[in-house]
């Protein structure tokens, strides 16, 4: 659906995305997360023909996003921090968005799925953040889409307001859609992206799923438990484990392989040993970024 | 033509919904000339060399309308728009520039309009208006002083890097304007000094030549503002359609 080869950004002397590729899958929901400054806007914007490459080469469904007029049949967008004409009823702005295309979805049945079939008659700016960053999903789909791209639709949302906003992608996604999307909330991207491409300081450092991510940074599993009986050095044969530490009878045990914890329980059973409180955490996105960058995403925002 | 369609009857709607703006397009003008037409009233004096007060001073306030809607709203809602972004957002679909842009001049022109439609009938039902001039020299005069006026404002737009300045130069021009040009105020009233001032005042142009054609005088009269006005009209517009940001 969507490809892009070399592309580069530059403002003035500012390199903002430097040489990228990566290509999108139809029916897949795809991920740029990084902090800020790291290029994502500019890199979706120029997917959008919002913004001029500098350099390399980007189709969307086989369009040069240049052309905007062919392009914006198909696509739909939220736009970072973009708003809406003030004074203008959510009616209105439905009603509008909707003579600029030759095939526009029925606003009213979008409205009633995103829960504001009772707002038509409000004024835009009078709903809550959460409603407005709905408003303007709505306004994206009215294009009847086949890509939606979405640029941090999330920020400044409340965790209530965010978990519904995934579920709505989620639908979104489950009718075929492509979807697109900027987030800087690393739990957001793990819940709700197919793939997800790191970028950091205008590369990207990582792409792939979340779960190929983790596994190849390599980065250990922690299994804890607490234990009476259990000595370090009786532990040590248990496979996949290359870290033990034990504080106060707590033993935390690092390791890597797909059946590690089955192992440890197996292994810990036959040979007798107590335990209780038994836990397993497991490495994700966040830990990826911070073996990548040696600091934490949330810790740059 | 949908899209163009409902991109100006939206803008319409939420010109309507401007307060001050509807308050110095629609209802200041009515409200200056039932003040000075109370009291000066609309007999032929020798002040206004034979005419009514009313009669002369009905198109100075047409040109404060153009004013408001050339200097103060459309400037005003450009640069609103590309603040907020909204233009921006407008440009992520399949409409054309012209789509997004040429409603904002059409919009404000239809209100030009209303506003010196309303003043027309407040002036004819209070003191008897008189119209001396022929209605097609008239016409032509007001459509060529719109788009000087509008041509300005579409300049601010263009250079004011964001809203609130758009409305400080907005003001710093709209005001002064108004008072030196003849708007409204009649010039032979001041002092030499405004006068010469008015000269480098376009408004003061529009002035002239609205009233001109409005007392009787041929537009071949006014071959002097004629040329200044288009002038402007076409520089300012080249120049803005060369510098506009979109964001």
């Amino acid at each position: 659906m969507i490809e892009v080869t070399n592309l580069t950004v530059t403002y003035k002397d500012l390199v903002a995305v430097d040489s990228i590729s990566f290509d999108v899958k139809k029916g897949e929901i795809f991920g740029i997360i990084g902090p800020n400054g790291a290029g994502k806007t500019s890199t979706i914007e120029c997917l959008e023909g919002l913004r001029k490459i500098s350099g390399g080469e980007v189709t969307v469904m086989g369009i040069n996003p240049v052309n905007r007029t062919a392009l914006y049949e198909h696509i739909g967008v939220q736009l970072q921090e973009a708003s809406f004409p003030d004074n203008i009823k959510v009616k209105e702005l439905c009603r509008l968005f909707s003579s600029f295309y030759k095939n526009p979805a029925d606003y009213n049945t979008l409205l009633t799925r995103f829960d504001l079939a009772d707002k038509k008659n409000a004024y835009v700016k009078k709903l809550s953040g959460g409603q407005r960053q709905k408003i303007s999903v709505v306004v994206a789909l009215i294009a009847n889409p086949e890509i939606i791209f979405l640029d941090e639709l999330t920020t400044g949302l409340d965790p209530q307001a965010r978990i519904d906003m995934w579920e709505l992608i989620k639908s979104l996604r489950d009718e075929g859609k492509t979807v697109l999307m900027t987030t800087h909330f690393m739990e957001e991207a793990e819940y709700l992206c197919d793939r997800v491409c790191l970028m950091v300081k205008s590369r990207i450092a990582a792409i792939g799923t979340v779960k190929e991510l983790v596994e190849q940074a390599q980065l250990s599993q922690k299994i804890t438990f607490i234990s009476k009986n259990a000595k370090r050095e009786s532990l040590e044969g248990i496979p996949g484990i290359t870290k033990i530490t034990e504080n106060n009878g707590v033993f935390d045990l690092y390791g890597n392989g797909r059946n590690l914890l089955r192992d440890t329980v197996v292994y810990i059973t036959e040979k007798n040993i107590e335990f209780e409180d038994l836990s397993c955490s497991k490495p994700g996105l966040e830990d990826v970024f911070l073996k990548l960058t040696g600091y934490k995403l949330e810790a740059a925002i | 033509m949908k899209a163009f369609v409902s991109m100006s009857v939206t803008e319409f709607r939420l010109s309507l919904r401007n307060f001050i703006y509807m308050f110095f397009a629609f209802v200041f003008p009515p409200m200056m000339l039932l003040l000075f037409g109370g009291i000066y009233g609309n007999e032929p004096t020798a002040f206004y060399k034979g005419h009514g007060a009313v009669d002369v001073l009905t198109p100075a306030y047409i040109s404060m309308i153009l004013a408001v809607s050339g200097i103060m709203g459309l400037p005003m809602q450009l640069a609103e728009y590309r603040q907020h972004k909204v233009l921006k957002r407008f440009k992520a679909t399949p409409v054309s520039t012209g789509t997004i842009m040429i409603p904002h001049f059409v919009v404000n022109s239809i209100l030009c309009v209303i506003g010196t439609l309303i003043l027309m009938i407040v002036g004819k039902l209070v003191f008897n208006l008189h119209f001396f001039g022929n209605i097609f020299y008239f016409l032509a005069a007001y459509i060529l002083s719109v788009m000087c006026i509008f041509s300005i404002g579409f300049l601010i737009a263009a250079i004011a890097p964001n809203n609130r300045a758009a409305s400080a130069i907005a003001y710093l021009i709209y005001f002064p304007m108004l008072f030196l040009s003849g708007a409204s105020m009649p010039l032979q009233m001041m002092p030499k000094a405004i006068v010469n001032v008015s000269r480098f005042i376009p408004l003061t142009y529009c002035v002239e030549i609205l009233q001109g054609t409005w007392m009787g005088d041929p537009l071949s009269a006014f071959l002097g503002q004629i040329i200044i006005l288009a002038a402007i009209a076409i520089v300012c517009t080249a120049v803005s359609i060369k510098i506009f940001r979109w964001e």
